[in-house]
């Protein structure tokens, strides 16, 4: 019994997919636009609240599944964005006819995918939380049926995803040929038993990164990324950017530090490589858009390296591993509030606001503007928001892992990011709406959750401690 | 009282929920920052007398545990350096503020008060933080209420202006970021506790090896010479401050231009002795450059703003200059002109501002016979433009004079005091030059008709001016009870960075 019992918040988010299913078939079609959000986000904050009805932590279902603090961090974050992304949603899926049963029920399968992957104690409960998160989202990448871009955005995505997922399963095969088992302690015993790496292992690590970094969108396998962010409706691309991306970085703490943590030696200037490549590549191409969209989904990119920095640190000891979680809860939050903000626009098609179109933004929908305003400073890294208190804690293991240049790499890239999001400002701010401005969609539901976590963005920014604390707790299990 | 620093950290942020209450409302919205703003000069000014004078340490110390699980704390408290800056920073903001309501600001008038506040949140913070973290903070908050102030009620060019000070003041301080970490990471003890605390850093810092300083204090070194800003990193000055609203100008100049100048003497000089050591010669270099260009590039100016903010780079050139000699007179000195350049430079912005209300012309050329319609603007602006080029009796004369002072004893690089003390001593020169020059061809020769119907000074205008008047004049006859303030902890600093061995145990 107590196997189920340990894995009640997933049951809960499932049962909530398959109500909202049931519900949006049986009910009124005027009514089904009101009544799915709200079953929706009550039905996770139930599962929130099961999260944190914590069973003993330790291995279950004969150690496929494991529950610890980092576990429980994830989920939280998880159905937090869930949440945070459910209710930003309603108007503009009415506004373009998306359907909403679908809509919310893909959100939560896919979350279910995501908490998978981070209980998972061995490499299938990993896998088939990958899947599961994975393929929900491809189908929301189209969910515009009707429009090019979408099809384009979700065929993209899943040829390239399934194509990952192969290397990815193909690497943990040779992992399996290494240590004789799936699971992630006996693969970590077995690792440090061998000592160096030799040619098989380095095949495996080679396949296993190769494969996440094409779903956490790192640098040279973010190629999918800007279509499919760019393609998809807009509140799904919000979701995408922070979910599926908290969710890769859950996998890699899980494989990387986990099971190939006696391998850091051989990943871990890599991994800083690779980090430095993917922060200046997403910052220098997003410095050229002016569809506000495609730039910030450049930005999630760059943003990707700063997290891919502090797992790069992970000999710096916990605080890496809470530098990791830390920033994946704020980029989570400001990401995806970013992405939300353009919902005001009224535009066709899947198309987010170019620069232009976002002039005197400020004087027509102020609050609004304000938010955006907060999450883009936060994003950028100014205090006092919680985007600030994430590049500290970045640079932190950074540098005490003895990687100075990759610090210096993170602020420099600040500064390059600093221009294209402050850009965005100027336009809100310091334009006049002329010309050719989109009519805005009035939505009271969006104001309400932008301002709540426009509001969290300054208050955990000024008093970051408690989910700090939290964060370092969490990766403690990480570290052996 | 033990409270008053955090008192003045929180009146700007009380401030704006009122402003946010009657934001419909400009006349309310005026009303609100100036009693704020005025609140907020007169518990400063109650803190300078509860300052105990002939103390080197920190005094008012306030510590709350901030973030405990990084060990990192909010410390607040003011030395004989920063206890002067707090008060002209609150004055200069209650005078920016109250000449804005005057009308010189016609839209988003609740916007504008509100980064005004939360501006002066960031400065006062500034100049009283005593954790590196606090400090950073503060140091970054003034940034996005200057680049909105800039880059809304800004000049035609604002958007270029605004961005290239911002970027420009970024790149300094997130390197600046970088550096903080690497202090906070290094200060580790045996039982791996660490720390960003300025008192004990200032115990521990024996632990900082030289090489470590070399970079460290070139982190720290950039983003404050972005700031201040020293040649080469001034190009983004004149841009922004012509570009800038009037009070923008007055605040940019008079206060964030310090936060520069103080970050060298508060932690830069104290911290990293041998990093400063290594700089040295660059760092004496680059200011005398820094002063004997800015005059130079002032004299060719046609624009009046772009003078003034010209003549900026020139004295923060003296500045740094007596921060660098490392002994008492150069740099008690660089406070004064510090001081002096707060008021004497936001008082000269401040009627460049008030002449172009009424003409709407700024270029040298396009005024001239001035002193004929504006007798009292004309005995204004004349005082602050003697101060600035430092005639004796005024307030400019005190602090270049002791930073030249300091700089010929100066023996610490190349050359020698007797070499770059003459050389910047050929600034002043230069000063009297460019600002006489541009005195007269504004201020003399035949007035124009069409400025003939224009007023004087209007009562307002002349309320913001006097104080700034009063305290030049001050400053310049009695410079001795402010040098009081500032001699026993300048002292102290200056053994710090001249001594790598010497430690302050018990700093408070």
């Amino acid at each position: 019994m107590s196997d189920v019992t340990a894995v009640y918040p997933e049951i809960i988010v499932t049962a909530v997919a398959m109500i909202v299913l049931v519900v949006d078939a049986v009910l009124d079609r005027r009514r089904a636009p009101t009544a799915l959000p709200i079953i929706t986000i009550a039905g996770l904050v139930v599962a929130l609240a099961s999260v944190f009805n914590v069973v003993p932590a330790g291995q279950y279902f004969r150690g496929f599944v494991t529950i610890d603090a980092f576990a429980t961090f994830f989920r939280a974050v998880f159905i937090i964005l869930a949440i945070f992304a459910a209710a930003v949603s309603p108007a503009y899926l009415a506004r373009r006819m998306v359907p909403a049963g679908e809509y919310y029920a893909i959100i939560c399968f896919s979350t279910v995918g995501a908490m998978t992957i981070a209980l998972s104690a061995d490499l299938i409960t990993l896998f088939i939380g990958l899947e599961t998160m994975t393929i929900p989202i491809y189908v929301l990448a189209g969910i515009q049926r009707s429009d090019r871009f979408a099809n384009e955005a979700a065929l993209k995505y899943f040829l390239l995803g399934a194509f990952s997922s192969a290397l990815l399963l193909y690497g943990f095969a040779w992992l399996y040929g290494v240590a004789h088992a799936t699971d992630f302690v006996t693969i970590a015993g077995v690792l440090t038993s061998q000592g160096i790496a030799n040619g098989t292992t380095i095949v495996a690590l080679a396949l296993i990164t190769v494969g996440l970094g094409f779903k956490a969108a790192i640098v040279p396998f973010h190629q999918w990324t800007p279509d499919a962010y760019d393609g998809a409706p807009t509140p799904a691309t919000a979701f995408m950017s922070v979910g599926p991306k908290a969710a890769a970085f859950a996998a890699i703490l899980r494989v990387m530090v986990g099971a190939l943590g006696p391998l850091s030696v051989d990943w871990s200037a890599m991994l800083a490589v690779l980090a430095a490549l993917t922060m200046t590549g997403g910052n220098i191409v997003a410095l050229a858009q002016t569809n506000t969209k495609r730039m910030l989904a450049y930005s999630s990119i760059a943003h990707t390296g700063y997290i891919l920095a502090a797992v790069a640190a992970a000999k710096a000891g916990p605080s890496a591993g809470a530098a990791v979680l830390f920033y994946v809860f704020a980029y989570g939050l400001m990401n995806l509030g970013a992405f939300a903000c353009l919902l005001y626009m009224d535009l066709e098609g899947t198309r987010g606001a170019t620069l232009d179109e976002l002039n005197g933004f400020a004087r027509r929908q102020p609050l609004g503007a304000l938010a955006f305003a907060v999450f883009l400073v936060s994003l950028t890294g100014i205090p006092p928001t919680i985007g600030f208190v994430a590049k500290f804690v970045v640079i932190q293991p950074v540098l005490d892992a003895g990687m100075a240049w990759l610090a210096v790499v993170i602020a420099l890239n600040a500064v390059l990011a600093a221009f294209y999001y402050l850009r965005v400002v100027v336009h809100m701010y310091m334009y006049e709406p002329e010309g050719k401005v989109p009519r805005l969609i009035p939505g009271r539901g969006l104001s309400i959750s932008l301002g709540l976590a426009s509001l969290a963005v300054v208050v955990l920014g000024i008093l970051p401690n408690s989910i700090y604390e939290w964060a370092r707790e969490a990766a403690l299990p990480l570290v052996r | 009282m033990t409270h008053l620093l955090s008192l003045l950290v929180v009146i700007p942020i009380a401030g704006l929920i009122p402003l946010f209450i009657f934001r419909r409302d400009a006349g309310a919205a005026k009303q609100v920052a100036i009693t704020t703003t005025a609140v907020e000069l007169a518990v400063s000014l109650w803190m300078l007398t509860q300052f105990k004078v002939g103390e080197p340490g920190f005094q008012l110390v306030e510590r709350v545990d901030w973030l405990p699980s990084l060990g990192i704390s909010y410390l607040v408290g003011v030395d004989g350096i920063s206890v002067l800056l707090v008060p002209m920073t609150t004055l200069l903001t209650f005078i920016s503020v109250l000449y804005s309501s005057g009308g010189a600001i016609k839209t988003r008038i609740t916007e504008y008060m509100t980064a005004f506040l939360l501006l002066e949140v960031g400065m006062v913070g500034v100049f009283v933080a005593l954790d590196l973290f606090l400090f950073y903070v503060f140091f970054e908050l003034m940034l996005v209420p200057m680049y909105l102030i800039i880059g809304i009620w800004g000049g035609p060019r604002r958007i270029y202006a605004t961005l290239k000070f911002v970027l420009f003041t970024l790149a300094g301080s997130l390197l600046m970021l970088v550096g903080i970490v690497a202090v906070y990471i290094a200060s580790a003890d045996i039982s791996g506790s660490r720390t960003l605390s300025l008192p004990d850093l200032l115990e521990l810092r024996g632990r900082f090896s030289a090489d470590f300083q070399f970079w460290v204090f070139l982190a720290f070194a950039l983003a404050f010479a972005i700031k201040l800003p020293m040649v080469p990193f001034h190009t983004w000055l004149p841009d922004a401050h012509v570009e800038a609203p009037t009070a923008g100008s007055i605040v940019l100049a008079g206060v964030l231009l310090k936060a520069g100048g103080y970050g060298f003497l508060r932690f830069g000089l104290p911290l990293f002795p041998f990093g400063v050591q290594a700089w040295l010669p660059l760092l004496i270099l680059l200011s005398v450059v820094a002063i004997l260009y800015g005059a130079i590039v002032s004299a060719v100016q046609k624009d009046l703003k772009k003078l003034v903010a010209y003549s900026s780079v020139a004295h923060m050139g003296f500045v740094t200059l007596g921060i660098f000699v490392l002994n008492l007179q150069g740099g008690v000195g660089a406070v004064l002109q510090m001081l002096n350049h707060g008021f004497v430079t936001g008082a000269l912005f401040l009627l460049v501002g008030i002449q172009y209300e009424k003409t709407h012309r700024r270029m040298i050329a396009d005024l001239g016979g001035i002193a004929n319609i504006w007798p009292l603007f004309t005995t204004f602006f004349g005082v602050f433009v003697l101060a600035s080029l430092g005639l004796p009796g005024l307030n400019g004369f005190v602090g270049e004079f002791l930073v030249l002072l300091g700089s010929f004893k100066f023996s610490g690089v190349p050359l020698g005091g007797l070499f770059w003390g003459p050389a910047a001593a050929i600034g002043v020169i230069l000063a009297a030059v460019y600002l006489l020059w541009m005195f007269q061809r504004v201020m003399y020769g035949p007035a124009r008709e069409a400025y003939r119907a224009l007023p004087d000074m209007s009562r307002l205008e002349i309320a913001c001016a006097l104080p700034l008047l009063v305290l030049t004049v001050l400053l310049g006859v009695l410079p001795q009870p402010f040098i009081a303030y500032i001699e026993p902890s300048l002292d102290r600093v200056i053994r710090l960075a001249t001594d790598p061995s010497f430690t302050v145990l018990a700093f408070r």
